[in-house]
């Protein structure tokens, strides 16, 4: 794997960006399998979405499947469809346009290939699949069949994420050489906790055993198994690292992963994990750190930063926790910037050095001034993901985030549990991030 | 002298119960009409060197707007503090939610109107009365006490009644 490689994939266009198999006037069909809480999130920003007619809903828990049939009533009016079976729903629904899949993560890659295979567009949450075979295994149904396959990274169509890279570091260039970014997803103790459930809902265990769970706890709980899913650096860390290599425009050279059962003994994924990766950028050496913990969400909650020898960009996905900064020892003002609208003025900063007695002048370097966004959007997070996702189905725009593209960011993800399992470095090949 | 003393004093006690009625109408009419007050939010294209930007950053700016969707009539705080109590039950909690802003409105118009004044003020004390109870529930002492300034208006309205005029029944 060559840094020019690296870049092309995850810079390029995307192999397959859109269909034109229907004009902006007819509704588009959709069909929903997994309406657990990833499908009632996507179905809430899909609700703000003209054009779209929900015909079928499919879910093996029949709490979550007549809920979500509910949900589809009250907002059209009629009472879509309901399968237990994905196979069974596209056999009988004939006529669907696109099928959102919000399943657990090792029924992504089953259920993306055989909407594809069956003619449809599809929208699969992330992680693409808790294997990278399964991974490989999509991008090849998508570019077999031509169908469009978006990928869950939802940041990518955030208007505050596009805006900053396409703006601000691209053409701005308000970075100047960044040099180490920075990632973190702290989440809570509290909600981190297993999912409980109602005994009285549970589900028949041979619906269970037929659909891959062993049980109704590993069914509410599937993140926390390691041969259902990737572990919080899958489910969390996906969407930032995602963005790591978005922004830099390529896929780290190396990496070196740490993690353990610090907290939840008892789980099979680690609850703790740190990973190093090393890039090869145009501009340079990258060195960039990303921690996901589960038992705190102290130190800023989430975000991905971005450093340079010039500013310093704060992102996330909650504009609260996103900031720019400019070094003070920069040759570039940020003033015109301001002038011309790109950045807004923000709090002024703490100062540094002379500031009390606990600060020692010779440590100390000055601190940078903050500067803001110029604006917000107030949609929910997944909204503009699947605007783009159905109006490249409609012809009018290209796929942000196609199953190939996603590959390519996603596959250094899988290789970091196994680097900390082994507490060893892997240095990253073509064999590991090829598909 | 004594006819005069006595019409001056009655002109008094007249404008006394109509301030008092435009007073507690007002309050309630205007309770009623907040009810489905809410706010309009729209988006505007944030502009950058010179031109609207074309990725979807906004600057948003709210307008009060009045709705039949926007009806609440226990407001969404006390609503879901409600939910706990045992002495409240869910139907009922519906039903009162449902009830509360029509009956503010139509008080408020029967006392501005002068309609029924005595009947609607004892309705309009019964009103009060329960939101006391649901506070008295709540612990919320302050609120107590300011319904029950409402109903010392009212009991001094009902006290006024037989100086009541311009009204369009004076019945009840």
């Amino acid at each position: 794997m060559t840094r020019s490689m690296g870049a092309g994939l995850v810079m390029g266009a995307p192999s397959i960006l859109s269909a034109a198999s229907k004009g902006p006037s007819d509704a588009l069909k959709i069909g929903i399998i997994g309406f657990g809480k990833q499908g009632r999130v996507l179905f809430e920003a899909m609700s703000n979405i003209k054009g779209l007619h929900f015909q079928a809903v499919c879910d093996i828990w029949e709490y979550n499947r007549k809920g979500g049939m509910g949900k589809v009533r009250a907002l059209q009016g009629h009472v879509p469809n309901g399968y237990v079976d994905a196979e069974e729903m596209l056999s009988k629904e004939k006529d669907l346009d696109a099928v959102i899949v919000a399943t657990p993560d090792f029924w992504h890659a089953p259920h993306t290939n055989m909407c594809l295979e069956a003619g449809l567009h599809v929208y699969c949450e992330k992680m693409m699949s808790n294997t990278l075979d399964g991974a490989r295994s999509m991008v090849r149904a998508m570019e077999k069949t031509g169908k469009l396959c978006q990928i869950g990274h939802q940041r990518r169509s955030n208007p505050r994420y596009r805006y900053t890279l396409n703006e601000l570091i691209k053409k701005q260039n308000v970075t100047g050489q960044i040099v180490n970014v920075n990632g973190q997803w702290n989440r809570a103790v509290s909600s981190s906790q297993d999912i409980a459930y109602k005994e009285s809902l549970a589900i028949d265990p041979t619906i269970l055993k037929k659909y891959g769970f062993k049980d109704m706890h590993q069914f509410m709980n599937w993140r926390t198994y390691r041969d259902l899913s990737g572990g919080p650096i899958s489910d969390l860390g996906a969407h930032q690292i995602d963005i790591f290599n978005w922004f830099l425009g390529t896929v780290p050279t190396r990496l070196y992963a740490s993690g353990g059962n610090d907290y939840f003994k008892d789980r099979e994924h680690f609850d703790n994990v740190m990973v190093i990766f090393d890039y090869d950028t145009d501009q340079g050496g990258v060195r960039a750190f990303y921690q996901v913990l589960t038992t705190t969400s102290a130190g800023g909650g989430y975000y991905e930063s971005f450093m340079g020898a010039d500013g310093t960009i704060h992102i996330s996905e909650r504009a609260a926790y996103t900031n720019f900064y400019r070094e003070s020892g920069s040759s570039r003002s940020w003033d015109p910037l301001v002038e011309k609208g790109y950045l807004m003025k923000a709090y002024a900063a703490a100062p540094a050095g002379d500031g009390g007695a606990d600060a020692i002048a010779s440590y100390e370097s000055a601190a940078p001034e903050a500067y803001a966004l110029p604006g917000n959007f107030n949609k929910p997070p997944h909204q503009p993901h699947l605007e783009n996702f159905f109006a490249s189905v409609r012809g009018e725009e290209k796929l942000r985030c196609d199953a190939r593209h996603a590959f390519e960011s996603e596959a250094p993800i899988y290789w970091v549990n196994p680097s900390a399992l082994e507490k060893k470095p892997i240095t990253l090949t073509e064999e590991h991030l090829s598909v | 002298m004594e006819n005069n003393t006595s019409n001056s004093s009655d002109l008094g006690y007249t404008f006394s119960i109509l301030l008092l009625r435009i007073w507690l109408g007002i309050r309630s009419l205007q309770t009623g009409i907040e009810k489905f007050a809410g706010v309009k939010m729209s988006e505007t294209a944030v502009t950058i060197d010179g031109a609207p930007n074309t990725y979807g950053l906004t600057e948003s700016t709210g307008e009060k707007a009045y709705a039949f969707s926007n009806y609440q009539g226990v407001p969404q705080a006390l609503h879901d503090k409600f939910v706990g109590e045992p002495l409240i039950p869910g139907f009922f909690l519906t039903i009162y939610d449902f009830v509360l802003g029509p009956a503010l409105l139509i008080l408020g118009l029967t006392l501005l109107l002068g309609v029924a004044t005595r009947v609607s003020l004892f309705a309009m004390g019964l009103l009060y009365t329960s939101l006391t109870f649901g506070l008295i529930l709540l612990k919320q002492d302050a609120g107590i006490a300011w319904l029950g300034t409402h109903i010392i208006l009212i009991v001094m309205a009902l006290v006024l009644a037989k100086h009541n005029r311009f009204t369009i029944m004076n019945k009840w």
